[in-house]
Protein backbone atom coordinates (compact mmCIF):
# COMPACT_ATOMS: atom_id res chain seq x y z
CA UNK A 1 0.00 0.00 0.00
CA UNK A 2 2.84 2.38 0.88
CA UNK A 3 6.04 2.04 -1.11
CA UNK A 4 9.16 4.06 -0.41
CA UNK A 5 11.98 3.75 -2.93
CA UNK A 6 15.38 5.29 -2.30
CA UNK A 7 13.77 8.00 -0.21
CA UNK A 8 16.34 10.59 0.89
CA UNK A 9 16.33 13.93 2.62
CA UNK A 10 19.42 16.08 2.98
CA UNK A 11 19.58 19.17 5.15
CA UNK A 12 22.68 20.89 3.85
CA UNK A 13 25.38 18.29 4.33
CA UNK A 14 23.37 16.20 6.81
CA UNK A 15 21.73 13.13 5.37
CA UNK A 16 18.72 12.83 7.65
CA UNK A 17 17.36 10.03 5.52
CA UNK A 18 19.54 8.16 3.06
CA UNK A 19 17.95 5.92 0.47
CA UNK A 20 15.16 4.31 2.48
CA UNK A 21 13.27 1.43 0.87
CA UNK A 22 10.15 0.30 2.64
CA UNK A 23 6.88 -1.32 1.81
CA UNK A 24 3.88 -1.41 4.09
CA UNK A 25 1.12 -3.88 3.21
CA UNK A 26 -2.54 -3.04 3.44
CA UNK A 27 -4.06 -3.79 6.84
CA UNK A 28 -0.86 -4.29 8.81
CA UNK A 29 0.65 -2.46 11.75
CA UNK A 30 4.17 -1.59 10.71
CA UNK A 31 6.76 -0.38 13.21
CA UNK A 32 9.55 2.07 12.44
CA UNK A 33 12.12 2.36 15.20
CA UNK A 34 15.63 3.62 15.73
CA UNK A 35 17.69 5.78 18.07
CA UNK A 36 17.08 9.53 18.34
CA UNK A 37 18.02 11.36 15.17
CA UNK A 38 17.95 8.23 13.02
CA UNK A 39 15.46 9.71 10.54
CA UNK A 40 12.10 8.33 11.69
CA UNK A 41 10.34 11.68 11.97
CA UNK A 42 11.94 12.81 8.72
CA UNK A 43 10.43 9.74 7.05
CA UNK A 44 6.98 10.63 8.37
CA UNK A 45 7.32 14.23 7.26
CA UNK A 46 8.30 13.07 3.78
CA UNK A 47 5.39 10.65 3.54
CA UNK A 48 2.79 13.24 4.52
CA UNK A 49 4.36 15.99 2.44
CA UNK A 50 5.70 18.46 5.01
CA UNK A 51 9.16 18.18 3.49
CA UNK A 52 10.05 17.79 -0.15
CA UNK A 53 12.28 14.77 -0.73
CA UNK A 54 15.84 15.22 -1.99
CA UNK A 55 15.63 11.96 -3.91
CA UNK A 56 13.47 8.87 -4.21
CA UNK A 57 9.75 8.28 -4.48
CA UNK A 58 6.76 7.93 -2.20
CA UNK A 59 4.07 5.74 -3.71
CA UNK A 60 0.70 5.31 -2.05
CA UNK A 61 -1.67 2.65 -3.39
CA UNK A 62 0.07 2.84 -6.73
CA UNK A 63 0.00 6.62 -6.98
CA UNK A 64 3.19 8.69 -6.89
CA UNK A 65 2.86 11.28 -4.14
CA UNK A 66 5.98 13.34 -4.89
CA UNK A 67 5.20 17.03 -5.20
CA UNK A 68 1.72 16.75 -3.70
CA UNK A 69 0.76 19.16 -0.92
CA UNK A 70 -0.12 17.76 2.52
CA UNK A 71 -3.84 18.43 2.01
CA UNK A 72 -3.84 16.47 -1.24
CA UNK A 73 -2.15 13.55 0.50
CA UNK A 74 -4.73 13.60 3.27
CA UNK A 75 -7.46 13.41 0.70
CA UNK A 76 -5.66 10.47 -0.87
CA UNK A 77 -5.91 8.82 2.56
CA UNK A 78 -2.74 9.59 4.54
CA UNK A 79 -3.27 11.08 8.02
CA UNK A 80 -0.90 11.50 10.93
CA UNK A 81 -0.48 12.40 14.57
CA UNK A 82 2.38 14.33 16.13
CA UNK A 83 5.18 13.57 18.52
CA UNK A 84 4.50 16.77 20.43
CA UNK A 85 0.74 17.11 20.56
CA UNK A 86 -0.55 19.46 17.91
CA UNK A 87 -4.15 20.59 18.27
CA UNK A 88 -6.00 23.81 17.66
CA UNK A 89 -5.97 25.14 21.23
CA UNK A 90 -8.45 27.93 20.55
CA UNK A 91 -11.10 25.64 19.13
CA UNK A 92 -13.33 23.35 21.14
CA UNK A 93 -12.82 19.61 21.18
CA UNK A 94 -15.87 19.20 19.00
CA UNK A 95 -14.67 21.79 16.47
CA UNK A 96 -11.27 20.11 16.33
CA UNK A 97 -12.98 16.93 15.18
CA UNK A 98 -15.49 18.66 12.94
CA UNK A 99 -12.93 20.38 10.75
CA UNK A 100 -10.89 17.18 10.51
CA UNK A 101 -13.56 15.50 8.39
CA UNK A 102 -12.00 16.01 5.00
CA UNK A 103 -12.02 12.59 3.41
CA UNK A 104 -13.51 12.55 -0.10
CA UNK A 105 -16.39 10.48 1.27
CA UNK A 106 -17.27 13.14 3.83
CA UNK A 107 -16.82 15.97 1.37
CA UNK A 108 -19.27 14.28 -0.98
CA UNK A 109 -21.73 13.37 1.76
CA UNK A 110 -21.79 16.72 3.52
CA UNK A 111 -22.85 18.85 0.58
CA UNK A 112 -22.10 22.54 0.15
CA UNK A 113 -24.16 24.05 2.97
CA UNK A 114 -23.43 21.59 5.72
CA UNK A 115 -19.79 21.43 4.71
CA UNK A 116 -19.23 25.12 5.21
CA UNK A 117 -21.96 26.04 7.65
CA UNK A 118 -24.03 23.81 9.93
CA UNK A 119 -23.35 20.17 10.72
CA UNK A 120 -25.88 17.61 9.53
CA UNK A 121 -27.49 15.23 11.99
CA UNK A 122 -25.36 12.43 10.58
CA UNK A 123 -22.17 14.41 11.15
CA UNK A 124 -23.24 15.11 14.73
CA UNK A 125 -23.91 11.45 15.34
CA UNK A 126 -20.57 10.37 13.87
CA UNK A 127 -18.64 12.92 15.87
CA UNK A 128 -20.47 11.95 19.05
CA UNK A 129 -19.41 8.35 18.42
CA UNK A 130 -15.80 9.40 17.90
CA UNK A 131 -15.89 11.41 21.13
CA UNK A 132 -17.34 8.42 22.98
CA UNK A 133 -14.64 6.14 21.57
CA UNK A 134 -11.97 8.56 22.76
CA UNK A 135 -13.58 8.76 26.22
CA UNK A 136 -14.15 12.46 25.65
CA UNK A 137 -17.94 12.29 25.46
CA UNK A 138 -18.56 14.98 28.06
CA UNK A 139 -15.70 17.26 26.92
CA UNK A 140 -17.03 18.30 23.52
CA UNK A 141 -17.51 21.96 24.43
CA UNK A 142 -14.17 22.41 26.20
CA UNK A 143 -11.38 24.32 24.51
CA UNK A 144 -8.71 21.86 23.42
CA UNK A 145 -6.15 23.81 25.43
CA UNK A 146 -8.05 23.04 28.65
CA UNK A 147 -7.73 19.27 28.29
CA UNK A 148 -5.33 17.18 30.35
CA UNK A 149 -2.32 15.67 28.60
CA UNK A 150 -3.80 12.21 28.18
CA UNK A 151 -7.06 13.66 26.89
CA UNK A 152 -5.20 15.75 24.33
CA UNK A 153 -3.44 12.61 23.10
CA UNK A 154 -6.77 10.83 22.75
CA UNK A 155 -8.24 13.83 20.94
CA UNK A 156 -5.35 13.79 18.49
CA UNK A 157 -5.98 10.13 17.87
CA UNK A 158 -9.71 10.70 17.41
CA UNK A 159 -9.03 13.57 15.04
CA UNK A 160 -6.82 11.37 12.90
CA UNK A 161 -9.63 8.81 12.81
CA UNK A 162 -12.15 11.53 11.85
CA UNK A 163 -10.23 12.04 8.62
CA UNK A 164 -11.03 8.39 7.69
CA UNK A 165 -7.47 7.66 6.59
CA UNK A 166 -6.44 4.49 4.83
CA UNK A 167 -2.94 4.90 6.20
CA UNK A 168 -2.29 6.46 9.61
CA UNK A 169 1.19 7.62 10.59
CA UNK A 170 1.62 7.65 14.36
CA UNK A 171 4.65 9.66 15.48
CA UNK A 172 5.60 8.53 18.99
CA UNK A 173 2.04 8.40 20.29
CA UNK A 174 3.11 6.89 23.63
CA UNK A 175 5.57 9.66 24.56
CA UNK A 176 4.97 10.71 28.15
CA UNK A 177 2.29 8.11 28.81
CA UNK A 178 1.91 5.92 31.87
CA UNK A 179 2.03 2.13 31.55
CA UNK A 180 -1.73 1.93 31.78
CA UNK A 181 -2.25 4.62 29.16
CA UNK A 182 0.14 2.77 26.85
CA UNK A 183 -1.89 -0.41 27.20
CA UNK A 184 -5.03 1.57 26.42
CA UNK A 185 -3.31 3.11 23.39
CA UNK A 186 -2.28 -0.34 22.14
CA UNK A 187 -5.94 -1.34 22.23
CA UNK A 188 -6.97 1.76 20.30
CA UNK A 189 -4.34 1.15 17.63
CA UNK A 190 -5.49 -2.45 17.16
CA UNK A 191 -9.10 -1.32 17.10
CA UNK A 192 -8.37 1.18 14.35
CA UNK A 193 -6.50 -1.43 12.32
CA UNK A 194 -9.40 -3.85 12.68
CA UNK A 195 -11.66 -1.18 11.20
CA UNK A 196 -9.47 -1.27 8.08
CA UNK A 197 -6.77 1.35 8.64
CA UNK A 198 -3.16 0.51 7.84
CA UNK A 199 -0.80 1.85 10.49
CA UNK A 200 2.79 3.01 10.44
CA UNK A 201 3.98 3.37 14.02
CA UNK A 202 7.10 5.33 14.91
CA UNK A 203 7.83 4.76 18.56
CA UNK A 204 10.52 4.64 21.24
CA UNK A 205 8.49 2.72 23.77
CA UNK A 206 9.44 -0.87 22.93
CA UNK A 207 6.63 -2.37 24.99
CA UNK A 208 4.13 -0.82 22.60
CA UNK A 209 6.08 -1.52 19.40
CA UNK A 210 6.79 -5.16 20.23
CA UNK A 211 3.22 -5.65 21.40
CA UNK A 212 1.23 -4.39 18.43
CA UNK A 213 3.36 -4.45 15.28
CA UNK A 214 3.68 -7.26 12.76
CA UNK A 215 6.72 -5.98 10.89
CA UNK A 216 9.45 -3.64 12.04
CA UNK A 217 12.10 -1.68 10.20
CA UNK A 218 15.02 -0.25 12.17
CA UNK A 219 16.75 2.96 11.14
CA UNK A 220 20.13 4.27 12.18
CA UNK A 221 21.82 7.37 10.76
CA UNK A 222 19.19 7.64 8.07
CA UNK A 223 19.64 4.08 6.80
CA UNK A 224 17.63 0.94 7.27
CA UNK A 225 19.77 -1.50 9.26
CA UNK A 226 17.25 -4.25 9.93
CA UNK A 227 13.83 -5.49 8.96
CA UNK A 228 11.65 -8.33 10.19
CA UNK A 229 9.15 -9.49 12.78
CA UNK A 230 9.46 -8.08 16.31
CA UNK A 231 11.24 -11.26 17.45
CA UNK A 232 13.75 -11.19 14.58
CA UNK A 233 14.53 -7.54 15.11
CA UNK A 234 15.11 -8.02 18.84
CA UNK A 235 17.67 -10.74 18.15
CA UNK A 236 19.42 -8.73 15.41
CA UNK A 237 23.00 -7.85 16.34
CA UNK A 238 23.18 -4.66 14.31
CA UNK A 239 20.09 -3.39 16.11
CA UNK A 240 21.50 -4.13 19.54
CA UNK A 241 24.68 -2.35 18.58
CA UNK A 242 22.81 0.68 17.28
CA UNK A 243 20.89 1.04 20.51
CA UNK A 244 23.61 0.11 23.01
CA UNK A 245 26.42 1.70 21.09
CA UNK A 246 24.95 5.18 21.10
CA UNK A 247 24.82 7.70 23.95
CA UNK A 248 23.50 6.74 27.35
CA UNK A 249 20.30 8.76 27.01
CA UNK A 250 19.40 7.06 23.75
CA UNK A 251 19.87 3.53 25.03
CA UNK A 252 18.02 4.56 28.17
CA UNK A 253 15.03 5.72 26.19
CA UNK A 254 15.07 2.56 24.12
CA UNK A 255 15.53 0.29 27.09
CA UNK A 256 12.74 1.89 29.09
CA UNK A 257 9.95 -0.20 27.68
CA UNK A 258 11.90 -3.29 26.70
CA UNK B 1 -28.47 64.60 18.20
CA UNK B 2 -26.48 67.37 16.63
CA UNK B 3 -24.54 66.95 13.44
CA UNK B 4 -21.24 66.62 15.26
CA UNK B 5 -22.35 63.60 17.28
CA UNK B 6 -23.91 62.07 14.18
CA UNK B 7 -20.68 62.55 12.27
CA UNK B 8 -18.60 60.91 14.99
CA UNK B 9 -21.01 57.99 15.27
CA UNK B 10 -21.12 57.60 11.50
CA UNK B 11 -17.34 57.61 11.36
CA UNK B 12 -17.25 54.88 13.98
CA UNK B 13 -19.68 52.88 11.88
CA UNK B 14 -17.81 53.33 8.61
CA UNK B 15 -14.36 52.70 10.07
CA UNK B 16 -15.79 49.55 11.68
CA UNK B 17 -16.10 48.01 8.24
CA UNK B 18 -12.36 48.39 7.63
CA UNK B 19 -11.65 47.10 11.13
CA UNK B 20 -13.79 44.01 10.48
CA UNK B 21 -12.07 43.58 7.15
CA UNK B 22 -8.62 43.51 8.76
CA UNK B 23 -10.02 41.31 11.55
CA UNK B 24 -11.23 38.65 9.14
CA UNK B 25 -7.75 38.35 7.68
CA UNK B 26 -6.14 38.39 11.12
CA UNK B 27 -8.35 35.42 12.03
CA UNK B 28 -6.80 33.43 9.22
CA UNK B 29 -3.34 34.38 10.41
CA UNK B 30 -2.29 36.94 7.84
CA UNK B 31 -1.50 40.57 8.52
CA UNK B 32 -2.60 42.96 5.83
CA UNK B 33 -1.45 46.57 5.83
CA UNK B 34 -3.50 47.22 2.73
CA UNK B 35 -7.19 47.03 3.58
CA UNK B 36 -7.48 50.79 3.01
CA UNK B 37 -7.01 50.09 -0.70
CA UNK B 38 -10.30 48.18 -0.83
CA UNK B 39 -12.00 50.87 1.21
CA UNK B 40 -10.78 53.34 -1.41
CA UNK B 41 -11.74 51.16 -4.37
CA UNK B 42 -15.19 50.68 -2.86
CA UNK B 43 -15.55 54.43 -2.40
CA UNK B 44 -14.52 55.28 -5.95
CA UNK B 45 -16.55 52.50 -7.55
CA UNK B 46 -19.69 53.33 -5.58
CA UNK B 47 -19.23 57.04 -6.22
CA UNK B 48 -18.86 56.42 -9.93
CA UNK B 49 -21.98 54.27 -9.94
CA UNK B 50 -24.27 56.85 -8.36
CA UNK B 51 -22.72 60.15 -9.50
CA UNK B 52 -21.59 59.24 -13.01
CA UNK B 53 -23.93 56.43 -14.01
CA UNK B 54 -26.82 57.77 -11.91
CA UNK B 55 -27.59 54.38 -10.41
CA UNK B 56 -29.46 54.05 -7.11
CA UNK B 57 -27.49 53.87 -3.87
CA UNK B 58 -28.03 50.15 -3.26
CA UNK B 59 -26.51 49.46 -6.67
CA UNK B 60 -23.63 51.74 -5.78
CA UNK B 61 -22.92 49.92 -2.54
CA UNK B 62 -23.24 46.56 -4.28
CA UNK B 63 -20.87 47.62 -7.04
CA UNK B 64 -18.42 49.06 -4.52
CA UNK B 65 -18.47 45.83 -2.50
CA UNK B 66 -18.07 43.64 -5.60
CA UNK B 67 -15.23 45.66 -7.13
CA UNK B 68 -13.34 45.69 -3.84
CA UNK B 69 -14.06 42.02 -3.15
CA UNK B 70 -13.01 40.79 -6.59
CA UNK B 71 -9.88 42.91 -6.53
CA UNK B 72 -8.99 41.64 -3.06
CA UNK B 73 -9.51 38.01 -4.10
CA UNK B 74 -7.42 38.55 -7.22
CA UNK B 75 -4.59 40.23 -5.33
CA UNK B 76 -4.89 37.55 -2.63
CA UNK B 77 -4.59 34.76 -5.19
CA UNK B 78 -1.36 36.34 -6.41
CA UNK B 79 0.17 37.19 -3.04
CA UNK B 80 -1.16 34.75 -0.42
CA UNK B 81 1.42 32.15 -1.35
CA UNK B 82 3.94 34.47 0.25
CA UNK B 83 4.61 33.82 3.90
CA UNK B 84 4.27 36.14 6.89
CA UNK B 85 6.10 39.39 6.51
CA UNK B 86 6.50 39.02 2.74
CA UNK B 87 2.75 38.93 2.33
CA UNK B 88 2.30 41.95 4.62
CA UNK B 89 4.77 43.97 2.58
CA UNK B 90 3.04 43.00 -0.65
CA UNK B 91 -0.32 44.23 0.70
CA UNK B 92 1.29 47.53 1.58
CA UNK B 93 2.83 47.80 -1.86
CA UNK B 94 -0.49 47.09 -3.57
CA UNK B 95 -2.34 49.62 -1.42
CA UNK B 96 0.17 52.32 -2.24
CA UNK B 97 -0.12 51.40 -5.90
CA UNK B 98 -3.88 51.85 -5.78
CA UNK B 99 -3.52 55.19 -4.04
CA UNK B 100 -0.96 56.45 -6.55
CA UNK B 101 -3.05 55.30 -9.50
CA UNK B 102 -6.09 57.08 -8.07
CA UNK B 103 -3.93 60.22 -7.79
CA UNK B 104 -3.54 60.35 -11.58
CA UNK B 105 -6.77 58.85 -12.86
CA UNK B 106 -9.00 61.45 -14.46
CA UNK B 107 -12.24 60.16 -15.88
CA UNK B 108 -15.01 62.72 -15.94
CA UNK B 109 -18.39 62.72 -17.56
CA UNK B 110 -20.91 65.50 -17.95
CA UNK B 111 -23.96 65.21 -15.75
CA UNK B 112 -26.50 68.05 -15.87
CA UNK B 113 -23.95 70.35 -17.46
CA UNK B 114 -21.30 69.65 -14.82
CA UNK B 115 -18.22 67.50 -14.99
CA UNK B 116 -18.31 64.67 -12.45
CA UNK B 117 -15.79 61.94 -11.76
CA UNK B 118 -12.37 61.21 -10.30
CA UNK B 119 -10.05 64.13 -10.98
CA UNK B 120 -6.67 62.80 -9.92
CA UNK B 121 -5.18 64.50 -6.90
CA UNK B 122 -8.21 66.79 -6.69
CA UNK B 123 -10.24 63.81 -5.62
CA UNK B 124 -13.72 62.76 -6.64
CA UNK B 125 -16.21 65.51 -5.81
CA UNK B 126 -19.95 65.91 -6.02
CA UNK B 127 -21.13 62.46 -5.02
CA UNK B 128 -24.39 64.20 -4.24
CA UNK B 129 -26.79 61.32 -3.82
CA UNK B 130 -27.75 62.39 -0.29
CA UNK B 131 -28.43 66.01 -1.19
CA UNK B 132 -30.34 65.27 -4.34
CA UNK B 133 -32.72 63.14 -2.34
CA UNK B 134 -32.72 65.40 0.67
CA UNK B 135 -31.54 62.69 3.03
CA UNK B 136 -30.33 63.90 6.41
CA UNK B 137 -27.11 62.85 8.09
CA UNK B 138 -29.14 61.08 10.76
CA UNK B 139 -30.98 59.00 8.21
CA UNK B 140 -27.74 58.10 6.51
CA UNK B 141 -26.31 57.09 9.87
CA UNK B 142 -29.19 54.66 10.26
CA UNK B 143 -28.30 53.16 6.88
CA UNK B 144 -24.69 52.77 8.01
CA UNK B 145 -25.68 51.00 11.19
CA UNK B 146 -28.27 48.83 9.50
CA UNK B 147 -25.61 47.56 7.10
CA UNK B 148 -23.10 47.18 9.92
CA UNK B 149 -25.60 45.09 11.87
CA UNK B 150 -26.21 42.95 8.81
CA UNK B 151 -22.49 42.41 8.29
CA UNK B 152 -22.00 41.66 11.97
CA UNK B 153 -24.74 39.03 11.98
CA UNK B 154 -23.19 37.46 8.88
CA UNK B 155 -19.77 37.38 10.54
CA UNK B 156 -21.14 35.91 13.76
CA UNK B 157 -22.88 33.20 11.74
CA UNK B 158 -19.65 32.46 9.89
CA UNK B 159 -17.80 32.22 13.20
CA UNK B 160 -20.21 29.57 14.42
CA UNK B 161 -19.90 27.66 11.16
CA UNK B 162 -17.36 25.12 10.02
CA UNK B 163 -15.90 27.78 7.75
CA UNK B 164 -15.30 29.96 10.82
CA UNK B 165 -13.50 27.13 12.58
CA UNK B 166 -11.39 26.62 9.48
CA UNK B 167 -10.45 30.32 9.41
CA UNK B 168 -9.38 30.10 13.04
CA UNK B 169 -7.41 26.93 12.33
CA UNK B 170 -5.41 28.72 9.64
CA UNK B 171 -4.68 31.43 12.16
CA UNK B 172 -3.40 29.12 14.83
CA UNK B 173 -1.46 26.52 12.81
CA UNK B 174 -1.60 26.59 9.03
CA UNK B 175 0.72 23.63 8.49
CA UNK B 176 -1.51 21.47 10.68
CA UNK B 177 -4.55 22.70 8.75
CA UNK B 178 -2.83 21.69 5.53
CA UNK B 179 -2.09 18.23 6.92
CA UNK B 180 -5.75 17.89 7.79
CA UNK B 181 -6.75 18.21 4.20
CA UNK B 182 -7.51 21.91 3.95
CA UNK B 183 -6.29 23.99 1.05
CA UNK B 184 -4.71 26.79 3.05
CA UNK B 185 -4.15 29.21 0.18
CA UNK B 186 -7.66 28.63 -1.16
CA UNK B 187 -9.36 29.40 2.14
CA UNK B 188 -7.19 32.47 2.64
CA UNK B 189 -8.10 33.79 -0.81
CA UNK B 190 -11.75 33.32 0.15
CA UNK B 191 -11.16 35.23 3.40
CA UNK B 192 -9.33 37.98 1.50
CA UNK B 193 -12.26 38.30 -0.91
CA UNK B 194 -14.77 38.55 1.92
CA UNK B 195 -12.53 41.06 3.70
CA UNK B 196 -12.40 43.10 0.49
CA UNK B 197 -16.20 43.11 0.33
CA UNK B 198 -16.40 44.42 3.91
CA UNK B 199 -13.91 47.22 3.27
CA UNK B 200 -15.68 48.02 0.00
CA UNK B 201 -19.03 48.49 1.73
CA UNK B 202 -17.38 50.84 4.21
CA UNK B 203 -15.81 52.83 1.40
CA UNK B 204 -19.06 53.03 -0.54
CA UNK B 205 -20.83 54.46 2.51
CA UNK B 206 -17.98 56.85 3.17
CA UNK B 207 -18.05 58.28 -0.34
CA UNK B 208 -21.76 59.08 -0.01
CA UNK B 209 -21.52 60.37 3.52
CA UNK B 210 -18.79 62.92 2.82
CA UNK B 211 -19.86 63.55 -0.83
CA UNK B 212 -16.26 63.52 -1.96
CA UNK B 213 -13.28 61.22 -1.67
CA UNK B 214 -9.63 61.82 -2.27
CA UNK B 215 -6.78 59.31 -2.51
CA UNK B 216 -5.01 60.91 0.43
CA UNK B 217 -7.59 59.54 2.84
CA UNK B 218 -6.71 55.95 1.94
CA UNK B 219 -3.15 56.16 3.14
CA UNK B 220 -1.41 53.51 5.13
CA UNK B 221 -2.46 54.94 8.51
CA UNK B 222 -6.03 53.81 7.88
CA UNK B 223 -4.81 50.26 7.27
CA UNK B 224 -2.56 50.28 10.33
CA UNK B 225 -5.40 51.55 12.50
CA UNK B 226 -7.69 48.87 11.12
CA UNK B 227 -5.19 46.24 12.22
CA UNK B 228 -4.76 47.86 15.62
CA UNK B 229 -8.51 47.78 16.26
CA UNK B 230 -8.55 44.01 16.00
CA UNK B 231 -5.49 43.69 18.20
CA UNK B 232 -6.91 46.01 20.87
CA UNK B 233 -10.40 44.56 20.87
CA UNK B 234 -9.27 40.97 20.58
CA UNK B 235 -9.74 38.26 17.99
CA UNK B 236 -12.17 36.10 19.95
CA UNK B 237 -15.29 37.58 18.36
CA UNK B 238 -16.27 40.10 15.71
CA UNK B 239 -17.29 42.48 18.52
CA UNK B 240 -13.59 42.81 19.40
CA UNK B 241 -12.55 45.12 16.56
CA UNK B 242 -15.73 47.18 17.04
CA UNK B 243 -14.68 47.85 20.62
CA UNK B 244 -11.30 48.88 19.24
CA UNK B 245 -12.91 51.41 16.88
CA UNK B 246 -15.18 52.73 19.61
CA UNK B 247 -12.19 53.26 21.89
CA UNK B 248 -10.12 55.04 19.26
CA UNK B 249 -12.63 57.15 17.34
CA UNK B 250 -15.26 57.45 20.07
CA UNK B 251 -13.30 57.91 23.24
CA UNK B 252 -10.50 59.97 21.79
CA UNK B 253 -12.95 62.13 19.89
CA UNK B 254 -14.87 62.68 23.11
CA UNK B 255 -11.84 64.02 24.91
CA UNK B 256 -11.00 66.63 22.34
CA UNK B 257 -8.65 68.61 24.55
CA UNK B 258 -5.97 65.98 23.94
CA UNK B 259 -6.56 66.21 20.20
CA UNK B 260 -2.97 67.10 19.39
CA UNK B 261 -1.73 64.15 21.39
CA UNK B 262 -4.22 61.72 19.97
CA UNK B 263 -1.72 59.50 18.21
CA UNK B 264 0.50 59.47 21.28
CA UNK B 265 -2.37 58.43 23.52
CA UNK B 266 -3.53 55.85 21.00
CA UNK B 267 -0.04 54.45 20.61
CA UNK B 268 0.40 54.28 24.37
CA UNK B 269 -2.93 52.54 24.75
CA UNK B 270 -1.98 49.93 22.18
CA UNK B 271 1.38 49.38 23.87
CA UNK B 272 -0.22 48.95 27.31
CA UNK B 273 -2.81 46.55 25.98
CA UNK B 274 -0.25 44.46 24.19
CA UNK B 275 1.75 44.19 27.41
CA UNK B 276 -1.14 43.28 29.70
CA UNK B 277 -3.52 41.60 27.27
CA UNK B 278 -1.41 40.41 24.37
CA UNK B 279 -4.38 38.86 22.62
CA UNK B 280 -6.68 41.85 23.07
CA UNK B 281 -9.66 42.57 25.29
CA UNK B 282 -11.89 39.80 23.98
CA UNK B 283 -9.56 36.91 23.17
CA UNK B 284 -10.76 33.39 22.41
CA UNK B 285 -10.29 32.17 25.97
CA UNK B 286 -12.39 35.00 27.44
CA UNK B 287 -15.06 34.72 24.76
CA UNK B 288 -15.32 31.00 25.42
CA UNK B 289 -15.79 31.59 29.16
CA UNK B 290 -18.39 34.30 28.54
CA UNK B 291 -20.30 32.01 26.20
CA UNK B 292 -20.17 29.17 28.73
CA UNK B 293 -21.55 31.50 31.42
CA UNK B 294 -24.40 32.66 29.21
CA UNK B 295 -25.21 29.10 28.31
CA UNK B 296 -25.29 28.04 31.95
CA UNK B 297 -27.53 30.95 32.84
CA UNK B 298 -29.76 30.02 29.93
CA UNK B 299 -29.93 26.42 31.13
CA UNK B 300 -30.70 27.47 34.71
CA UNK B 301 -33.39 29.75 33.40
CA UNK B 302 -34.91 26.98 31.30
CA UNK B 303 -34.80 24.58 34.24
CA UNK B 304 -36.40 27.13 36.56
CA UNK B 305 -39.34 28.00 34.34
Amino acid sequence: MLELRGLSKHFGGVKALDGLDLSVREGEIFGLIGPNGSGKSTAINLICGVYAESAGTVRFSGQVMNGKAPHERLRAGIARTFQNIRLFPNLTVWQNLWVAQNSPRDVAAQGFLSRWFGATRRTRRELAELLELADLGHKGDELASNLAFGEQRRLEFARAAAARPRLLLLDEPAAGMSRQEIEDLGGRIRGLRDSGVTILLVEHVMELVMGVTEQIAVLNFGKKIAFGTPGEVQRNEAVQEAYLGTSASDSGAAGEGA
Amino acid sequence: MDDYVITVLSNIGMISFVALSAYLLLLTGVISFGQQAYFGLGAYAAGAATAMLLLPIWAGILIGACVAGLMAALVGALTLRLRGLYFSISTLAFAEMVRLVLLIVEVQVEVDGELVGPAGAEGFHDIRWMFERDISLGEFMLLIYALLALVLVALLLIERSRLGSIFRMLGSDDLLADMQGLNVVGYRVLAAGLAGVLAGIGGALYAHFTTYVEPQFFNVMLGVHALAYGLIGGLGTAFGPLIGVAIDVGFLEAVRFIQGYRMIVFGGLVALLLIFMPRGLLDEERVHRLKARFRRRGDAHAAGS
